[in-house]
């Protein structure tokens, strides 16, 4: 009685009413996208709407249970949890493929799957390893280990194969960076093997999360401009893209070393310019790299990184998804088309296939227009925010980095999930977190919900 | 080390994202509309259902245009499954080959529309929509191929309408229907590709009173393009509408009579009736049958061969073709000349040969005698009075002021200038103004003696049979004239306004009687040029001519308007190269009339004559 008694005391209200909003936001919308004249009851097991309200029931139940058990097993039995689901992904390639992945244990709308699940068991051996070894130990080996306890599973899942979940799994790349586990010191065992050299850290292998990013953006602008030549008046000769952003890097270089004499400390000096001549040595050559090797590619490659990219149209072919999703969600407008309203995306009309699955956004999108986008995002933020908030008050590292995992593994799937909606990113069968229907996903992204929620009830009960 | 400042590197990125995100939305959904147009291409359907066309009636209201079923093969290709091509394309009756380029075709050609934005036409190519794979398949022939349709999957029949023409007559009146061409398309929102547009004769002048009105459907569809729902709950949706019945002045049984009279003869019939303006008939022949111009097939397989036909049947010749008129002008020229008060109904001139020739027959003492000796140096002396009248110095000047008056004459006749009838491409003819002459000879080079050949409907002068035939109407009314005209109603309604105005000639109604006795003596009293013309009960009123032709044999020509009290027919016969006008024009004429007022023909050795007759080579129109 009185352990109730503190759940509902030390419960984080605001997350959890987020979250259960949420949940009524992603129920109201299916319904509305999967409705049928024929079936109109929510509760119909007959249709998705009737399944995915049992998923949300059997998902609370297992919330009550996780509610119950005293959070400590999670910490103990990490391990045996995350053996058991690279058991199961293992299973799973044995099994007969659906949609040319064997993504499935079991038939069916009874089927799991088990990559759904590995995210979770991933990120509590995660929090396990990281919140076992001191910030001294931070060696090669914890690197090794830590990056180790991801590969298994996604490699694992790239078996399946399963793009999506692999790209997920990158995201817990965050958690190590906020954690300091980076890969520093195997860059520092490169560099110090050089004679004569002797850094304690390099700026790259600790920020290499930032600067992964910086490199996406700089790959792509190459891309964009892949095809473009350039005319300059001073020069007797086209100039080819990549050539153009090079000499822009040039120019940034130039200018920041330069900035850098003028008004840095003299120490800072040296080290500010070898970190400049290393960043534009290797940000042009990724461009280099990037613009040649995409040239070398075959046709159909570039086909798919030109479509990606916008460089080409092709609406009724590879680009058929995304461009009926993109339409159905400008067709929104300010204010959407109401509820049940959807014309495009609706599943009876058919026109944004998965328009129940993964681009649910879609049908919300156009019912509810940017009004409704608002309120979404709004809900999104707050949840993300709230989660590194949370993350940032434990007193348990194990804790901390279980929250991370969480929010960042909830960061992706929306960031994803609604890229491809809006031709922001390339079209991944990702799911958007408790709005998708499936029961594996929404038990998956609830049991997180309901094990950080717990964790952080007991915040106080647990010292590491 | 700390990196607790790392938190805020990651809530950053979380809260970049949610701010890129927003605005992109924003800009999708809010500011820019490619995609809600995109949408609403994608998801929503504008089907058209286009009427058949208004039907036609003629002034007896029987139908003479209407519309017949036909059928269209659609294909959707992704329903084609394991196509047997060789079985697919003798069920057909094509090549393999054909079978394989149509389905390459569809996608080039109907699979792609115009692209508003980019301006290109960009392919819109679907396998999940219907596309006709065969146009414009007869009944005859779809029941034969439908039978075994269900032995290819992906095959449909679909009904669709086109015109037909029961009489097989008046083909150069109704004109024709094809597709639309791309201006057309850019023009009119009405067109669609594919729709039918009238091209000549009265499908193109009526053109908006037979189209009627599309109904138009909004739906919204889904991907596999089955309708859900109507859109909006069917607020923007119209109904089709069929346009209302044309009725025509036309009467079809002298039309076709008339085209079975001039078989295997070249030139025209027009006959109008006087005291409306309503053409009854107007024959150009050689003609074809306008069923031979139904639909894309039948036009690209008939089309090349009518208009290479050296006796050009597409040539509407009664509004296009321009002939001297001949011994008809004379009529005109008697009016002019006593409203000029140049002569009097009793003025008479010597049959004095010396500057032209002329038949013999006793010298005219009167106009009446003038007009039935068809007296050619009679008009000499009539015409060099009205155009020398003396009222300038100087013979030129005179000449000038003489013509310019006899122009504004001819003109008040709606000769020398297009009658604004309701089929288009009317030719004005010719009448030589002072202006005319001053160009070929210089100005003040020329006088009466110069152009003395118009006098009796030669040298410059020009008109159309239609013209003729209002020449014929006018006399026949006595001086006035509705512009000659088709279509007596549309629906409820009565002709265009244009047809409703009376138009009046400069010459006033009491010189007409002097020049009608002319013509009744010209067909009914003995030594007249058109005895062959005569009838026991009806008198007509008639004048021949014989136009001289420098390249073989003289044309015949006649005009008419009968009965002489109470006129209820007008007629201008023309026959190329036919010789002497009372010979063929006459009987011609005088057939037509009977078998206007009376129905029926008396004298079926005159019709046999007529029929028989071969004036000219005619390959059929086909070859």
């Amino acid at each position: 009685m009185r352990k109730e008694e503190s759940l509902v005391e030390h419960l984080d209200w605001p997350l959890f009413i987020t979250f259960m909003l949420m949940l009524i936001t992603g129920m109201a919308t299916l319904y509305s996208v999967a409705f049928d004249d024929l079936h109109p009851a929510i509760y119909d097991v007959s249709m998705m709407y009737g399944k995915q309200l049992i998923w949300i029931v059997v998902s609370l139940f297992l919330g009550i249970i996780v509610f119950l058990i005293d959070s400590d097993i999670y910490r103990r039995f990490a391990f045996p949890i995350y053996g058991f689901t690279l058991l199961l992904l293992v299973i799973v390639l044995f099994m007969p493929a659906v949609h040319g992945a064997r993504a499935w244990i079991g038939i069916g709308t009874m089927g799991i799957q088990p990559a759904e699940f590995a995210k979770i068991s991933t990120a509590l051996l995660l929090a396990k390893y990281i919140s076992g070894i001191s910030v001294k130990q931070q060696n090669i080996s914890s690197v090794m280990t830590a990056s180790a306890i991801l590969l298994v599973p996604m490699v694992l899942i790239l078996l399946q194969p399963d793009a999506g979940t692999f790209v997920v799994f990158t995201s817990f790349l965050f958690v190590m960076y906020r954690e300091g586990l980076t890969f520093d010191p195997i860059i520092l065992s490169f560099v110090n093997s050089i004679p004569g050299v002797r850094f304690k850290e390099t700026w790259v292998g600790s920020h290499f999360i930032p600067i992964l990013f910086v490199m996406i953006f700089i790959s792509v602008i190459t891309l964009l401009l892949n095809s473009v030549q350039l005319d300059f008046f001073f020069l007797p000769f086209p100039v080819s893209g990549s050539i153009g952003v090079i000499s822009t890097l040039l120019i940034f270089s130039i200018l920041a070393v330069l900035f850098l004499q003028r008004f840095s400390a003299k120490r800072e000096r040296t080290r500010g310019t070898v970190i400049i001549v290393l960043g534009f040595v290797l940000t042009s050559s990724l461009s280099f790299i990037v613009d040649n090797g995409f040239n070398s590619l075959a046709t159909h490659q570039k086909d798919r990184i030109e479509l990606f990219l916008g460089l080409r149209e092709d609406p009724n072919g590879k680009d058929y998804n995304r461009n009926r999703a993109m339409a159905a969600v400008g067709s929104g407008g300010l204010l959407g088309k109401g509820y049940n309203k959807a014309s495009v995306s609706s599943v009876e009309s058919n026109h944004v296939p998965e328009s129940e699955t993964d681009f649910i956004f879609c049908p919300f999108a156009e019912e509810w227009g940017f009004v409704g986008i608002i309120f979404l995002f709004g809900l999104y933020l707050f949840m993300l925010i709230r989660i590194i908030l949370i993350a940032e008050r434990q007193r348990s590292i194990f804790n901390r980095v279980y929250a991370y995992c969480v929010g960042m593994i909830l960061f992706y799937h929306f960031a994803i999930n609604i890229g491809m909606n809006i031709g922001f990113a390339p079209v991944i069968g990702i799911p958007l977190p408790f709005f998708s229907y499936g029961g594996s996903s929404m038990m998956s992204f609830c049991m997180m919900m309901f094990i950080l929620l717990k964790l952080d009830s007991q915040r106080k009960d647990v010292l590491r | 080390m700390n990196f607790d400042i790392r938190r805020y590197v990651i809530l950053s990125f979380i809260i970049l994202v949610g701010f890129l995100y927003t605005f992109r939305l924003f800009y999708m959904q809010v500011v820019d509309d490619t995609w809600t147009l995109r949408a609403h291409e994608v998801a929503e359907k504008r089907i058209e259902i286009t009427p058949p066309r208004g039907v036609v009636f003629d002034r007896n209201g029987m139908k003479i245009v209407s519309n017949r079923t036909y059928f269209n093969l659609m294909m959707v290709e992704d329903e084609i499954k394991n196509l047997d091509t060789a079985a697919f394309a003798k069920l057909i009756g094509w090549t393999v080959e054909d079978v394989r380029n149509r389905f390459k075709e569809i996608v080039k050609g109907e699979g792609t529309y115009y692209n508003k934005i980019t301006g290109k036409r960009t392919s819109n190519y679907q396998k999940i929509r219907k596309y006709p794979f065969l146009k414009e398949l007869t009944l005859e022939e779809i029941s034969s191929i439908a039978p075994h349709l269900e032995n290819f999957p992906g095959f449909y029949e679909k009904v669709t309408s086109m015109r037909n023409y029961p009489f097989k007559s008046g083909a150069n009146i109704m004109g024709y229907l094809s597709e639309v061409n791309r201006e057309e398309v850019d023009a009119d929102r009405f067109y669609r590709p594919g729709d039918n547009i009238g091209r000549s004769g009265i499908e193109k002048f009526y053109e908006r009173e037979l189209r009627g009105r599309k109904g138009i459907k909004y739906i919204v569809t889904s991907a596999l393009n089955n309708a859900i729902e109507p859109f909006a709950d069917g607020k923007y949706d119209t109904t089709a509408r069929q346009a209302e019945p044309l009725k025509l002045g036309m009467d079809m049984i002298i039309q076709s009579y008339g085209e079975k009279l001039m078989k295997n003869k070249k030139g025209c019939i027009v006959a109008i009736e006087p005291s409306t303006g309503e053409i009854l008939a107007m024959v150009s022949a050689p003609s074809y049958d306008p069923n031979m111009l139904v639909g894309k097939r039948n036009i690209s397989e008939n089309y090349p061969k009518l208009a290479l036909n050296k006796n050009m049947p597409l040539f509407p010749r009664p509004l296009q073709a321009e002939y001297p008129p001949g011994s008809i002008f004379k009529l005109v020229q008697s009016l002019i000349g006593m409203q000029e008060e140049v002569i009097t109904e009793n003025s008479g001139f010597p049959c004095d040969k010396s500057m032209v020739g002329c038949h013999n027959h006793p010298s005219a003492r009167n106009v009446a005698e003038a007009v039935q000796y068809s007296c050619n140096p009679y008009y000499y002396a009539v015409v060099r009075r009205i155009i020398q009248q003396g009222k300038k110095k100087g013979t030129f000047a005179d000449a000038e002021y003489g013509l310019n008056k006899w122009h504004r004459y001819m003109n008040s006749f709606g000769l020398g200038k297009t009658l604004d009838t309701d089929i288009s491409g009317q030719r004005p003819g010719l009448i030589p103004d002072a202006k005319y002459y001053d160009k070929w000879y210089g100005h003040h080079q020329w006088a009466f003696s110069t152009i003395r050949s118009i006098s009796i409907g030669q040298g410059e002068v020009k008109l159309t049979p239609l013209h003729m035939a209002n020449i014929a109407a006018i006399i026949a009314n006595k001086g006035w004239y509705y512009v000659p005209h088709f279509v007596k109603s549309i629906g409820r309604k009565g002709p265009l306004a244009l047809y409703r105005t009376k138009k009046r000639t400069m010459v006033n109604s009491r010189y007409f009687p002097p020049v009608i006795e002319g013509m009744r003596r010209v067909v009914n009293e003995n030594g007249g040029t058109a005895s062959m013309a005569r009838l026991n009960d009806i008198l007509i009123c008639g004048k021949t001519g014989t136009v001289q032709n420098p390249h073989g044999e003289d044309h015949s020509v006649f005009i008419a308007f009968a009965p002489m009290n109470n006129p209820k027919i007008a007629i201008a016969v023309f026959v190329e190269n036919a010789g002497f006008g009372g010979t063929w024009a006459a009987p011609i004429a005088s057939l037509m009339i009977e078998k206007y007022i009376k129905r029926k023909v008396s004298d079926k050795d005159k019709e046999k004559r007529i029929i028989d007759a071969k004036l000219a080579y005619i390959s059929s129109p086909g070859e």
